[in-house]
């Protein structure tokens, strides 16, 4: 499983942007997205058009955790949204990891960028992922309800200390979070739900 | 400034076309443009309501504001050319192109009528040029049956039909009925192979007279991809799983040349029903027949040939008919002469090996002409044969079978029946109980087929005859009668197919409006069928024609269907069922689906535009990865156009990385455009230089993985935004070290 997280602002601009990945059932932490390195615009692309999702759900919802919103069927990416009072959301971009033959056939077409690279694995290779036998439930099903406990955990953690980071005196509404601080707390709360 | 005039040839992107000096004087008059061009006007009023444009502020005031205000970093103005998409309102536009890809998929369901025609007619046919003998001479006018055709339907009600048409095949020469073996080379390659074709005669800048059409046309349905499902929905040829490829009648044609005409009719009849043209197993052989005598004008007499109509009559009944047609040559110089209409329901391979004429001479488009009399006497005969005969011979076998099968089997007791033959094995769940007591026996596993005369071919011949009738409520509910029967059976092809055509029936069907409840029932038959179609026949043509037809109508549908529109539509390029010409196509269709999603009223929430957006850049993308940089660019323009609503004031996304994509897509787009034209560099350094933008560069040497960096001059438009947009990336790119 692999993660982005991302803080946009009101406007929808990037706060914040971290990219991990699990370190659930043996995982090293480092996310490894199913794009080639030379395609990682695609997580923005995604996390952009989810927005779409975002501004429809949270009329509808009275939570902050709006749960898994949105889905890029190609990628097999989940999104996960939140929301803050102060309207800066956190997205969490999550997917679920490649089997390897699918894997190898990506990675080989990736340099060149080729068709299938943009659009990255395919249907078969989630489906066979999620009903894949895995120890950690998290890992195996992204939309299953212990993922999304897990998510709002992390987001919950994420939100106090982004509260106390925006009010840290030097802080004005709409900059970008370069706190060390900040990103090693969110680093620490990836590893420890996701 | 251009005078109206200069612009009339209007070639793809003007912003690109060399020696015109910056693109702003163009396009700040879109009207002015767009009159002065006779043949792009044609096709928008062809493709939607023309409406004169509101004024974007950014097209309108390009220039200006650029040079007072440069520091205003503008996603729009960046690329002049996509001004040119406010043309005509884009809502109507869509509209319009769905209930057009309705009445074509339609259409692609109309009845087959079987040509038999002695050698006599033939030769007639042969001496006005007609190489394919008398079925190619009245094969175009099948496809479109002028006036109304009022159709009645189960319950009675009457409702015409502006649109009904019929296919003409040809029974005599091409064996018939035999499916495709498998050896050949697959027919979904025969599509790509013809969609190359026509981007190779598109994108050839000489003879780009279908061009600006593809254009302008973009923001409804391009026609490139109309073509493309046109293709696919003429793939099929007759197979046992679906009726719709086999005849439902035949015209047994003689022309009065021949000297014994009652014996050569019966000859023929007798050839069809068991001789060699004899139908295989699986095809219903009581199909009505149609008598046809061919008059020469020109060398007969008419009085023998109404006596030996007379004589017809009396022999066969009513379903004779006397055609008059004159035998000599017509060319293009005679005074009465008409083009034959092209036909629209070629399939892929009959488009690459069968006709290569219009390719090569697209001025007479290599069809033959014939005289007006002609044509009227064919097209009153194509109406009769329609309206009295062909419709009112489906109505009635509809009825029948409706009574005398389907009303059995949906009353009590047949219910009752086929729940006993299921639950043969005592409750036992279990599959292989279930093949034991289930299987009827009508189907035969060997060859794969249920006879003709099985209930469950005839009741699928039932549904699809009330298709092509377009009698859907009738044929959903037939064809969902007869999945459970296939699915005991075992026979896959078959369920797959009633599985498809009962979500396509239910789709068309004007009645069941798309609540949430109903689009996931008929994403789940699509769901089976698919299955069905991939994983148990590995059939991809069939499941490429169901998903599409599927994407197609739920998008038809609007509202939240949309959605389930685009994830088909997904699944299709995600299946690898189409080759890279139709990802390109796919992912325009995925943008257009997600375009639809209107917001809610009242609030400016609930569209879908990021994600079309989204989808449209990634078309640009394919494109200019096939090398059709006139198509990435009008994909491109598409997605400007998308994200101008999102996109805050000053239309630069807020994501750098995002940002970098798009701003190196558009300029490799550029670049290819005019290295493919043959654009020598200089020119553009000119204009530049005239223009005067100051560039500074060292902002851009920051960047090490632009690609403008390499061409600079050609970005002098854009320069002064760029800077501007260059130093908030560097600002970014300190906050993603932090």
């Amino acid at each position: 499983m692999s993660y982005y997280f991302t803080i946009l602002s009101p406007t929808d601009v990037p706060l914040f942007n971290i990219a991990f990945g699990t370190s659930k059932s043996g995982g090293d932490g480092i996310a490894r997205f199913r794009f080639p390195d030379t395609a990682q615009y695609m997580n923005q692309f995604i996390i952009h058009s989810s927005l779409d999702i975002v501004e429809e759900a949270q009329w509808m919802n009275g939570n902050m955790y709006l749960k898994h919103i949105d889905t890029y069927p190609p990628a097999s990416a989940y999104i996960s949204a939140f929301l803050t009072p102060s309207g800066a959301r956190f997205l969490l971009l999550h997917q679920p990891p490649q089997l390897p033959n699918t894997g190898s056939a990506t990675g080989a077409g990736g340099g060149g960028g080729s068709s299938g690279s943009i659009l990255g694995g395919s249907f078969s290779a989630s489906a066979l992922g999620s009903s894949r036998a895995s120890a950690s439930s998290i890992a195996a099903n992204p939309t299953s309800p212990q993922t999304e406990e897990a998510v709002r955990q992390f987001m919950t953690e994420v939100y106090e200390n982004y509260v106390k980071t925006v009010m840290s005196p030097f802080y004005r509404q709409g900059m970008e979070i370069r706190s060390a601080v900040f990103r090693s707390r969110v680093t620490a709360a990836g590893r420890k739900w996701l | 400034m251009t005078s109206p005039g200069d612009a009339a040839p209007v070639k793809p992107p003007p912003s690109f076309s060399p020696g015109v000096p910056r693109v702003a004087s163009k396009t700040r008059y879109p009207n002015q443009r767009r009159d002065s061009s006779p043949s792009l006007d044609a096709d928008l009023t062809e493709s939607r309501v023309v409406s004169p444009p509101p004024p974007l502020p950014a097209t309108t005031s390009e220039l200006p504001i650029r040079s007072a205000s440069p520091r205003t970093p503008s996603f729009r103005s960046s690329t002049p050319q996509l001004a040119r998409s406010s043309l005509g309102s884009p809502v109507d536009g869509r509209f319009e192109g769905s209930e057009e890809i309705r009445s074509l998929i339609i259409r692609s369901f109309s009845p087959v009528v079987g040509v038999y025609a002695s050698a006599d007619t033939d030769e007639l046919a042969r001496q006005k040029g007609f190489a394919g003998g008398f079925w190619q001479l009245i094969r175009p006018f099948g496809e479109n049956i002028p006036g109304k055709l009022v159709i009645r339907d189960s319950v009675g009600a009457s409702r015409s039909w502006e649109d009904y048409g019929v296919r003409f095949v040809d029974l005599g020469n091409n064996n018939q009925g035999l499916p495709e073996s498998g050896g050949r080379n697959s027919p979904l390659a025969h599509l790509e192979e013809v969609l190359e074709k026509q981007l190779g005669s598109l994108d050839d800048p000489l003879g780009g007279s279908l061009f600006p059409k593809d254009f302008l046309g973009f923001p409804s349905t391009s026609p490139l991809y109309k073509l493309y499902l046109r293709q696919l929905l003429s793939i099929a040829s007759a197979a046992p799983h679906e009726t719709f490829r086999h005849p439902v009648a035949s015209v047994i044609a003689i022309s009065s040349r021949n000297t014994a005409p009652l014996e050569t009719l019966r000859r023929l009849y007798a050839d069809t029903n068991n001789g060699n043209k004899k139908m295989p197993d699986w095809i219903h052989p009581e199909y009505l027949r149609y008598y046809l005598l061919v008059h020469d004008e020109d060398r007969d007499d008419i009085t023998e040939s109404t006596k030996l109509y007379d004589q017809m009559k009396r022999h066969f009944g009513l379903h004779c008919h006397l055609l008059r047609l004159r035998s000599n040559q017509c060319v293009v110089t005679d005074d009465d002469s008409v083009q034959v209409p092209e036909c629209e329901w070629l399939s892929p391979s009959e488009r690459l090996f069968g006709r290569t004429e219009p390719l090569v001479d697209l001025d007479t488009g290599g069809l033959p002409h014939v005289f007006e009399s002609d044509v009227m006497a064919i097209k009153a005969f194509v109406r009769e044969l329609v309206a009295q005969s062909v419709v009112p011979y489906m109505e009635n076998r509809v009825a029948v079978w409706n009574d005398q099968v389907a009303s059995r089997r949906r009353g009590i007791s047949g219910r009752f029946m086929s729940m006993s033959r299921r639950w043969a094995g005592f409750g036992s769940g279990s599959r292989s109980s279930l093949t034991s007591g289930g299987a009827s026996g009508n189907y035969d596993i060997a060859h794969g087929y249920y006879r003709y005369d099985t209930p469950e071919a005839v009741l699928r011949k039932m549904a699809d005859f009330a298709f092509m009738l377009r009698d859907w409520k009738l044929s959903a509910s037939t064809y969902e009668l007869l999945r459970s029967d296939y699915a005991n059976d075992k026979a896959w092809k078959y369920h797959a197919g009633a599985y498809e055509m009962s979500a396509v029936s239910m789709l068309l069907s004007p009645s069941s409006l798309g609540t949430k409840v109903k689009i996931d029932g008929i994403d789940q038959i699509l769901e089976t069928a698919t299955y069905s179609y991939l994983t148990r026949c590995s059939d991809a043509p069939n499941a490429l024609r169901c998903l599409t037809l599927a994407m197609e109508l739920l998008k038809s549908r609007g509202g939240s269907a949309v959605e389930s529109a685009a994830r088909w539509a997904m699944r299709v390029m995600d299946q690898g069922l189409v080759g890279s010409i139709g990802q390109g196509l796919f992912s325009e269709r995925i943008s257009a689906c997600f375009a639809a999603r209107n917001p809610a009223p009242g609030v400016n929430w609930g569209s879908r535009r990021r994600k079309a957006g989204m989808w449209s850049v990634f078309a640009a993308d394919l494109w200019l990865r096939l090398g059709k940089p006139s198509l990435a660019s009008a994909a491109l323009e598409e997605a400007e156009r998308l994200y101008a609503d999102v996109l805050h004031g000053d239309g630069a996304f807020t994501m750098p990385e995002m940002q970098t994509f798009v701003d190196n897509l558009r300029h490799a787009v550029k670049v290819e455009y005019l290295e493919a034209r043959g654009l020598d560099l200089r020119d553009e350094t000119a204009t530049a230089a005239a223009l005067g933008t100051d560039e500074t560069s060292e902002q851009l040497d920051r960047r090490k993985n632009r690609k403008s960096l390499i061409v600079k001059p050609l970005d002098s438009g854009i320069g002064p935004t760029q800077g501007m947009r260059d130093n908030d990336n560097a600002a970014d790119d300190d906050f993603e070290r932090a």
